[in-house]
């Protein structure tokens, strides 16, 4: 075996020999447990004044490295202090005392940073170890401390102000703001979180991917979750949907009777899934917004929707427009309806009637209920949920 | 050796630098999962006893949190207990989820440091099930049944002689945590994306399915640190030390630890 350390990768399925690291003639001792074979290669040694060693043929173990095993350097490279100068702690078998080896510093430390060092007895000087010991444990009390803050930082308001009083709460929080550790920059850190994993929901999406559909008897009760009132059935004889950020320019207005006839219906049995972490298998019918977008294209350059709810209520009954935001991209996958039924009926107005948006590659909340208004829009319009701290991708 | 005059002191050397990271990283990362988790948690409860008129829930939680208010003399809101005490709080959804993906991506992060180091350095292999633990683990289950008695009787109770880096109980102990550590990560996303991820939710049978299992798994990597620490702590100074610094001064007996 040609000893080339530098210019190898660190090994990795070396396993700690129990030998001292730094000594040339070495040679595996115990045999380990486990798959048998190539686990414990030679170690070589990386210090030119040393000959050329030789892959041990160690006296209990079968010749333990196969050719193909790499190699590379054995020094303590992570903690270059301890000094080896060890007799092998390991009893049985007839080892031989290592001799002491040369000074040696590998002078490429990174290269195998990853490798377990043996379990081996090293004599280090006192004063290198305590001066390590310190660093140690500074960084662990620094860590701490950081957590701490940390935690503090990032705590909800109300959390904080249970934990120590809201008094003293107020106080911890003016000196926090003053080191940068303010409220703004934490909704700012905390929203980055949610940024990126929009990010990678999204990166994750693709249109072509159908979402897991059940038989119709494997449907669940569905609870409404209005999270205000549920709006009362006057609306619906009335009821059109207006739509606008059209190629053509033009406003339309269209009926329920005119999106249930013009259009394909589609039927699927899916779950929707709610933020809260409970989720519901239901039957649902409509038009695909795909055949919608197709008959209505947006303007050119246009890639969210705005789906709007005119009709939505407060928990006090007073009206409060729901509005999310769609990405195009999810309003034409196959599976997001414009949903007009469920359960092979019209939809029930704890559900959205006369008609809702039905998506399950998004969260329930993005499932807007009884819309009133689709505009097409370039830039993403405002979405009420994320206007509340949660995501705005809601990407499942 | 450039300090031969020098006092020296004799250590063996333990843990990677990478595992002592990844192993401190850890403490605050599932203490802010779980807590997060708990008040994620808050919002659907999973598990539903019978419904209590009194405490007006079917959440096992809230229960149990009156429970211990009762025990405790607390007078706040006895169904708030829990919550208010073992996670971020109730009616904390939003900020709790921001919690839990800016946490999970760090975990997410902190395991992979670590698995990576454990495969190109090798060390998982002291990590992995031997064939002789089974007989092992029972040697050592013997001792640790023995120790406080062999104690109070003032009899010798040698710790059973173990050559390897862990003894069998560590090694499945830590193994398994790593096992848990990965599946509550893979539950996590079921759950999460489980549409996009459909082959990952089909794994866990179900959405519900792998809720259930990043429970059990928040539980048994919770669970751990209680007698992780109690063995720790027990086992001397020494073994805590080496988490913290890398190396052990128990040179004869260098091969048990926490």
């Amino acid at each position: 075996m040609v000893d080339e350390p530098r210019d190898r990768e660190p090994n990795p399925r070396r396993e700690k020999p129990e030998i001292p690291a730094p000594e040339p003639p070495e040679r595996p001792e115990m045999p380990k447990p486990g798959p048998p074979g190539p686990e414990m290669p030679p170690r070589e040694k990386p210090t030119p004044e040393v000959p050329d060693p030789k892959p041990p043929n160690g006296p209990e173990m079968p010749p333990p490295s196969p050719p193909e095993q790499p190699t590379r350097p054995t020094q303590p490279e992570v903690m270059p202090r301890p000094e080896p100068a060890g007799v092998p702690p390991m009893p049985p078998g007839p080892e031989v005392p290592p001799p002491r080896g040369p000074e040696i510093l590998p002078p490429e430390r990174t290269v195998g940073f990853f490798v377990e060092r043996p379990e081996s007895v090293l004599e280090v000087p006192a004063a290198k170890l305590a001066a390590q010991s310190r660093r140690d444990f500074l960084l662990l009390g620094l860590g701490i401390v950081a957590s701490g803050v940390g935690a503090w930082w990032l705590l909800p308001d109300r959390t904080k102000g249970r934990l120590v009083g809201v008094e003293r709460r107020d106080r911890l929080d003016t000196v926090a703001s003053r080191i940068g550790l303010s409220r703004e920059n934490r909704e700012k850190t905390l929203d980055r979180a949610l940024t990126l994993d929009d990010d990678v929901a999204e990166a994750l999406y693709s249109r072509n991917r159908r979402v897991r559909t059940y038989r119709r008897s494997d449907v669940t009760p569905l609870k409404n979750n209005y999270h205000g009132r549920t709006p009362g059935p006057e609306h619906v004889a009335g009821w059109s949907l207006g739509l606008s950020g059209l190629a053509s320019g033009v406003t339309e207005k269209l009926t329920l009777e005119q999106m249930m006839s013009r259009f394909p219906h589609h039927e699927q049995v899916t779950r929707l899934v709610c933020v809260e972490g409970w989720s519901a298998i239901a039957w649902w019918g409509g038009v695909r917004f795909a055949d919608f977008l197709a008959a209505f294209p947006p303007a050119a350059g246009a890639r969210w929707a705005a789906l709007r709810s005119n009709l939505s209520l407060d928990g006090a009954g007073r009206n409060e427009p729901y509005y999310v935001s769609i990405d195009l991209e999810t309003a034409r996958h196959p599976q997001t309806l414009l949903a007009t039924h469920m359960s092979g009926a019209l939809l029930p107005l704890a559900h959205g009637a006369p008609l809702r948006l039905l998506t399950p590659v998004k969260l329930g909340l993005k499932n807007i209920k009884a819309i009133t208004d689709i505009a097409y829009t370039a830039d993403e319009p405002a979405d009420y949920w994320n206007e509340r701290g949660y995501s705005k991708y809601d990407g499942l | 050796m450039p300090s031969s005059g020098a006092r020296s002191t004799r250590i063996v050397p333990k843990h990677h630098p990478l595992v002592r990271l990844t192993h401190w990283v850890n403490v605050p990362l599932l203490f802010g999962l779980i807590a997060s988790g708990l008040a994620i948690y808050w919002a659907a409860p999973v598990f539903f006893h019978a419904y209590d008129p009194v405490l007006r829930t079917r959440d096992y939680f809230v229960s149990l949190g009156a429970g211990i208010a009762h025990l405790l003399g607390d007078r706040s809101d006895p169904r708030l207990w829990f919550y208010n005490h073992l996670s971020l709080g109730p009616q904390q959804l939003a900020v709790s989820l921001r919690w839990h993906w800016a946490l999970a991506y760090l975990f997410m992060l902190n395991g992979a440091l670590y698995f990576v180091g454990l495969a190109l350095g090798g060390g998982w292999r002291a990590l992995l099930p031997r064939r002789s633990d089974f007989a092992e683990a029972l040697g050592m289950m013997r001792y640790y049944g023995g120790v406080i008695p062999m104690a109070i009787l003032r009899r010798p109770w040698p710790h059973p002689d173990i050559r390897s880096k862990y003894n069998a109980l560590q090694r499945s102990a830590y193994f398994s945590m790593s096992l848990f550590g990965a599946l509550v990560v893979l539950s996590g996303w079921a759950m999460h994306k489980p549409s996009q991820l459909g082959w990952l939710e089909r794994l866990f049978v179900s959405y519900d399915g792998a809720r259930v299992v990043h429970f059990v798994c928040m539980i048994m990597l919770g669970g751990f640190v209680i007698p992780h620490v109690i063995l720790a702590i027990t086992d001397g100074w020494d073994t805590v030390r080496s988490m913290v610094v890398g190396w052990s001064t128990r040179v004869k007996e260098s091969s048990h630890g926490g």
